[in-house]
């Protein structure tokens, strides 16, 4: 095949596209040599041709796409259920998404490109572990845990657990990401979320914040607050809700939320924005999504 | 690796070897001489690549040509009727909604795919420029590509073919 001139070519892949999950567990089990389970492909391909990742020819790939079990979100006991290989796009049109978490929707409509969203996953987005995942801070606000499947058997874990490092998760060998699950959110419950890039389509972000309040008008009961692109993963930060829980939320106690948060992550200078920059936009953009929260449980 | 794909590209059914590690963009332009779509800067970024996969834009060097196989794939050579033009496309020529014309068939597929779901009135701008918001166009900063696609909607809700 005659690669197009500048461009570094893919090596020669085995492909496999199973069509159940018993079939993808056991071709995961049995796999010989190097592997990488795959969906949209999205990060996969540009990870390769830009030299971040480099395979020997002959590199399995297994494409999760082919399983139907593994896309869709639906609603189940209390819980609201994405599959893993639910694409982005599927996520922005759900109603159920819509209704009952539409801080998740709100953080999709931003990521990438509407290209991008008809092919990338939201499993994949949460795989690739970048600390900057638009998709992390809603889902660690919302609770959520993840589930994966081995050939042996299923393990959940809270999302809060799941990263480890830059491109790093707990997620172990032969596994396969299947469900992301959160509490569908009540009435006295409020989210929202905001991020900061160069631009709204197609930006890395340089900080993504989202908060979460259960309570009303007159007492916080309880509060979560998550940040992107300020850590080596996105993270929860849990000692700013000490701050809020139990108290009325008036500006005073927003503002020191606020602060709190902020001086509780340890960003990094990159090309973006340096981190005193990063340091302010998590105090401000946390104070007025808190603020906008308690607007939202009045 | 080589694997055997099916595809419905421009209506017609194709039967197609290609490589384990080829792109669908790969397939399309080398095997296929399908020119019409673009490479430029193969991570996903510029939208030059865009074409159709069962009715919704992707791009084309982002997805491996084995991944596509069975799917319904639409590209700028398919819009026409013909020797005659589609109607975006006399839109895009009328208004000027092109220089170089590089991004132009990343630009009439997503903006085709815009317009064939909308229903209503005229589409206003902001809808339109966050449909394409995957798409880069060096030259026209854009006013004439939003007036284009807004043009292509109001042919097509006059009744011009589609």
């Amino acid at each position: 095949m005659n690669q197009f001139i500048g461009s570094r070519a893919l090596p020669d892949l085995v492909y496999h596209r199973p069509g159940t999950m018993d079939d993808l567990l056991g071709l995961v089990k049995g796999i010989e040599g190097e592997y990488r389970v795959v969906a949209g492909c999205t990060d996969f391909i540009p990870a390769i041709r830009g030299g971040k990742w480099r395979f020997a020819d002959g590199i399995n790939v297994v494409d999760i796409r082919g399983v139907k079990a593994l896309s869709g979100i639906r609603e189940e006991k209390g819980e609201i259920v994405m599959g893993a290989a639910t694409r982005l796009s599927d996520i922005l049109v759900s109603p159920v998404i819509r209704e009952k978490a539409p801080v998740l929707a709100d953080a999709v409509s931003q990521m990438a490109s509407p290209q991008v969203r008809n092919t990338a996953t939201v499993g994949g987005n949460l795989c690739m572990a970048s600390p900057a995942a638009d998709t992390a801070p809603p889902l660690l606000v919302l609770d959520a845990k993840v589930a994966w499947r081995t050939a042996d058997g299923e393990e959940t874990t809270p999302l809060n657990k799941f990263f480890l490092g830059p491109g790093a998760t707990v997620l172990p060998p032969r596994s396969v990401l299947t469900e992301i699950r959160f509490p569908a959110p009540g009435p006295d419950e409020a989210a929202r979320r905001t991020r900061m890039g160069q631009r709204t389509a197609f930006v890395c972000s340089i900080i993504s914040v989202a908060v979460w309040l259960r309570g009303g008008p007159e007492k916080i009961e309880a509060a979560r607050i998550a940040m992107g692109a300020v850590a080596p993963t996105p993270i929860l930060i849990t000692a700013a809700e000490s701050v809020l829980i139990g108290k009325k939320p008036n500006e005073a106690t927003l503002a020191e939320a606020a602060k709190t948060a902020a001086s509780n992550i340890a960003p990094i200078d990159d090309l973006r924005a340096t981190a005193d920059y990063r340091k302010s936009l998590a105090e401000t953009l946390t104070r007025r999504l808190l603020a906008a929260c308690v607007g939202d449980l009045a | 690796m080589k694997i055997t794909v099916h595809y419905t590209i421009n209506s017609k059914a194709c039967d197609l070897e290609v490589d384990a590690g080829e792109t669908l963009l790969e397939a399309l332009r080398n095997r296929l001489k399908l020119t019409s779509v673009h490479r430029s800067c193969e991570e996903g970024e510029c939208g030059a690549c865009t074409v159709l996969l069962n009715g919704e834009p992707v791009n084309s060097c982002l997805m491996l040509a084995a991944a596509a196989d069975g799917a319904d794939i639409l590209t700028t050579e398919g819009l026409m009727r013909g020797d005659q033009r589609h109607p975006i496309m006399d839109a895009f020529v009328d208004l000027h909604g092109m220089q170089c014309g590089f991004c132009t068939p990343g630009l009439l597929m997503t903006g085709y795919s815009l317009v064939r779901k909308a229903n209503g009135g005229d589409l206003d701008e902001a809808t339109i420029r966050q449909s394409i918001e995957g798409n880069l166009c060096r030259c026209t900063g854009y006013m004439n590509i939003v007036k284009a696609i807004q043009e292509a909607k109001r042919r097509k809700d006059a009744g011009d073919w589609w």
